[in-house]
């Protein structure tokens, strides 16, 4: 079946926020980072700033020379990261495929979505629309056959753009050819320099060029790979962290040990760090996992459906240590380890007759209290009163 | 032991016994049905330990004794035997030749002193009943039992003997169904008792649509007599929660709903369900009720139904399957469907005192 992907990326995202955010900015050249008297670099830069020449990663001394009357402002990654998870929620309105990039832009799969939405060109529009309509932002979207063509569809048309990629075969090739070497996914300064040196510049040259050549110049490895991509060939499919299956951690202890007091204190620890991991996926676990490997490498592992979905600390560590608890300490234990997975969004979730709703959040609350703590101030910052009694 | 039955006969006692017979058995005397002939009657007699089930069929006793059989072969070879009178004699190896027509099977049994003793009425308390009334209550409740064993206590229906009736309960823990029925007993015989799904299912195989039906009960250990059949289980041990605080009080629209016409609407929308999206959208609105299923790969289904309903706009999902169980164990016309939000228990009621309580399934 022929897949249809999008990439959607945000334009001058951090910047369009400001932008938006304080009206007086709009239209006036805006960069986000360091101040110009401070030594740090350029995070993002508006479209009117970028006509100066200014781009990110540039010195902010730099940027302030080439144009002195920007505006320079830190980052507010917490407002970035707020408008972020918007856009991000927009797009799962239109396929629960959506691969998150980095902060503002993401693959989508929509292969499905459009029997029901409408074209790739239909379902990019519509997703452009609603964006401008609820944040006041705007994207550039690639419709493609595959992730590296609708990657590259999108940088075609900036800002504001929608490109699709034609589905044939030659036109495929005929649009890649005009295109630099440098464009194509994985190549970098390095092999950009060694195809340009064999007069390899653009894609189309790459096109014509046989891949034994290739082979000789990059690996074997590496010429199929780039001789695949010149002619638009790109199998990878979304990566949703839907797809997650699981979320595990192990601990090897330095010396083996019967200590049990000392392998549940370390279990605990792993539990709150999946715990975090797993909150921080926005999913609820399923089954939780806890595995003991003994001395001589002989490997146990206990698992137990929950009946809730859950992702708080309280209930996972009630879990672990009913687990761990009910398995005798048989030899030394050489290492710990535990996961959740059957991981399910609250997306469509089942309420239950007997849940203490409010209980369940108030845990919850509580756990994602703690993560933000440790964030900020570290690890070790905070913990149980009764250290890890339970 | 030696006798004379009809296969009409035989077979409908082995169809009765039969299903308590485990396929895999730990215990090989399990998978046997014990043969008691004794006056004019054969008892057959099958358990699992936690079910027995002991029917009494009319037979010609020539010699009273007791052996045991492998169940579902001798079930299998009884089908296939003419329709005839069967001639069953066991000798003291408990050796069967049975010899019906031109046919003739040896069965090689096991010692009748290897079955488990099966335990008969004890009047601790007794209830009377009957056989299609107790049949119908738990027809209209069992399928909302769960079969999380974690969750054991649920594993079954609850029977609660109180204020004159019988209430009966099955819940997951994400519906419960109810009924109630007037049964007369003294007060010293209330009481609440689980009574496991395995049970559960052996009743409905095994009780008639109507007849007398006597409930024994005492801690443990629940008997039920009808008929030639006494049917015995364990009682789940444990305390039921307490079913009452899930029932919601009130409600803030109540709407009629035709059970076939809703019941066909939402078989429909179920086609589109798939394990990701197993939610089906409920719309009541101006006199109106859309019921839609959505899933990103599969496709939609929208399903339009005229009602009477003047209330506010509510949508709220359900799992369209624990939606369609009761209307599919209930024979009303009629039904009332009870909401308040898309997140507060929905409720079906009908004119018989039944109930039906399910929690909505949040979508984002």
């Amino acid at each position: 079946m022929l897949m249809t992907y999008l990439h959607v990326d945000m334009d001058a995202f951090f910047a369009s926020v400001e932008q938006h955010d304080h009206p007086e900015l709009r239209g006036q050249p805006v960069v986000i980072g360091a101040q110009p008297d401070q030594r740090g670099v350029v995070a993002a830069a508006s479209y009117e700033a970028r006509e100066y020449g200014i781009h990110s990663a540039m010195p902010s001394r730099e940027a302030g020379e080439r144009c002195p009357h920007a505006v320079f402002l830190p980052p507010n990654g917490k407002r970035y990261g707020e408008v972020s998870r918007q856009i991000m929620g927009i797009f799962e309105r239109f396929t629960p495929y959506v691969e998150q990039l980095s902060v503002d832009e993401a693959f989508l799969d929509v292969t499905g979505a459009q029997r029901l939405l409408g074209t790739g060109r239909e379902i990019a529009a519509k997703i452009k629309d609603t964006v401008k309509g609820e944040t006041g932002l705007t994207a550039s979207v690639g419709v493609a056959v595959n992730k590296f063509l609708a990657k590259l569809a999108s940088d075609m048309d900036k800002p504001d753009g929608l490109t699709v990629v034609p589905n044939s075969k030659q036109e495929i090739i005929t649009f890649l050819a005009p295109l630099p070497v440098g464009r194509i996914w994985g190549v970098g300064k390095v092999t950009q320099n060694l195809l340009e040196s064999k007069g390899i510049r653009t894609v189309g040259d790459l096109q014509e060029t046989p891949e034994r050549l290739l082979s000789a110049l990059v690996g074997k490895h590496s010429a199929r790979h780039l001789h695949r991509l010149a002619f638009g060939e790109d199998e990878r499919e979304i990566e949703t962290e839907r797809e997650e299956k699981s979320i595990s951690k192990e601990h090897t202890f330095l010396h083996d040990t019967s200590d049990r007091e000392a392998v549940r204190h370390t279990l605990l620890g792993l539990v709150d760090d999946v715990g975090r991991r797993l909150r921080e996926s926005g999913k609820l676990a399923g089954v939780a996992r806890l595995k003991i490997r003994w001395k001589g490498f002989k490997t146990i592992t206990r698992q137990r459906t929950l009946n809730h979905p859950c992702r708080d600390d309280f209930s996972l560590r009630e879990i672990a240590t009913e687990l761990f608890m009910t398995e005798e300490l048989v030899k030394p234990v050489r290492l710990i380890g535990f996961g959740v997975s059957g991981l399910t969004d609250r997306a469509s979730r089942q309420l239950g007759l007997f849940d203490d709703i409010s209980d369940r959040s108030k845990r919850e609350q509580l756990s994602r209290a703690v993560d933000d703590i440790r964030r900020e101030h570290g690890s070790k910052s905070i913990g149980r009163g009764s250290g890890a009694s339970q | 032991m030696k006798l004379k039955v009809t296969k009409a006969t035989l077979l409908e006692g082995l169809h009765i016994v039969q299903n308590v017979v485990g396929v895999r058995s730990t215990l090989p005397i399990l998978s046997n049905v014990l043969l008691t002939a004794e006056e004019n009657k054969l008892w057959l007699t099958t358990t699992d330990l936690e079910v027995s089930v002991r029917c009494g069929i009319e037979a010609d006793i020539e010699q009273d004794g007791m052996s045991t059989l492998p169940a579902r072969r001798l079930s299998s070879i009884v089908r296939e035997l003419p329709d005839a009178t069967i001639n069953v004699e066991i000798d003291k190896n408990d050796v069967a030749s049975v010899e019906c027509g031109s046919s003739y099977f040896k069965i090689i049994g096991l010692s009748n002193e290897e079955f488990p003793p099966v335990s008969n009425p004890e009047e601790k308390h007794c209830y009377n009943m009957d056989q299609g009334v107790f049949r119908e209550m738990l027809k209209k409740t069992a399928y909302a039992a769960s079969s999380d064993e974690t969750r054991f206590v649920l594993n079954g229906v609850l029977l609660s003997f109180r204020e004159g009736k019988l209430t009966m309960v099955a819940t997951d823990g994400r519906r419960l169904a109810l009924v109630e029925s007037e049964v007369e007993f003294p007060d010293e015989a209330e009481g609440d008792m689980i009574l496991p799904t395995k049970a559960v299912s052996e009743l409905l195989h095994v009780l008639g649509e109507e007849g007398d039906l006597k409930i024994y009960a005492k801690e443990n250990q629940i008997v039920f007599e009808f008929d030639d059949v006494l049917l015995a289980s364990k009682l789940i041990d444990g305390t039921y929660p307490n079913y009452r605080q899930v029932i919601p009080t009130q409600c803030e629209e109540r709407v009629t709903v035709e059970r076939e016409v809703l019941l066909t609407a939402l078989k429909r929308a179920s086609l589109l369900t798939t394990d990701k999206s197993s939610a089906t959208k409920l719309t009541f609105n101006d006199n109106q009720l859309v019921v839609v299923t959505t899933s990103p790969d599969v496709g939609e289904a929208r399903e339009t139904l005229a009602i009477k309903y003047t209330g506010k706009e509510i949508t709220v999902a359900f799992n369209a399957e624990y939606m369609m169980d009761p209307l599919r164990n209930l024979s009303n016309d009629e039904i009332f469907v009870e909401l308040t939000d898309d997140l507060s228990p929905g409720v079906i009621k009908c004119d018989i005192p039944f109930l039906y309580v399910l929690m909505p399934m949040r979508i984002s």
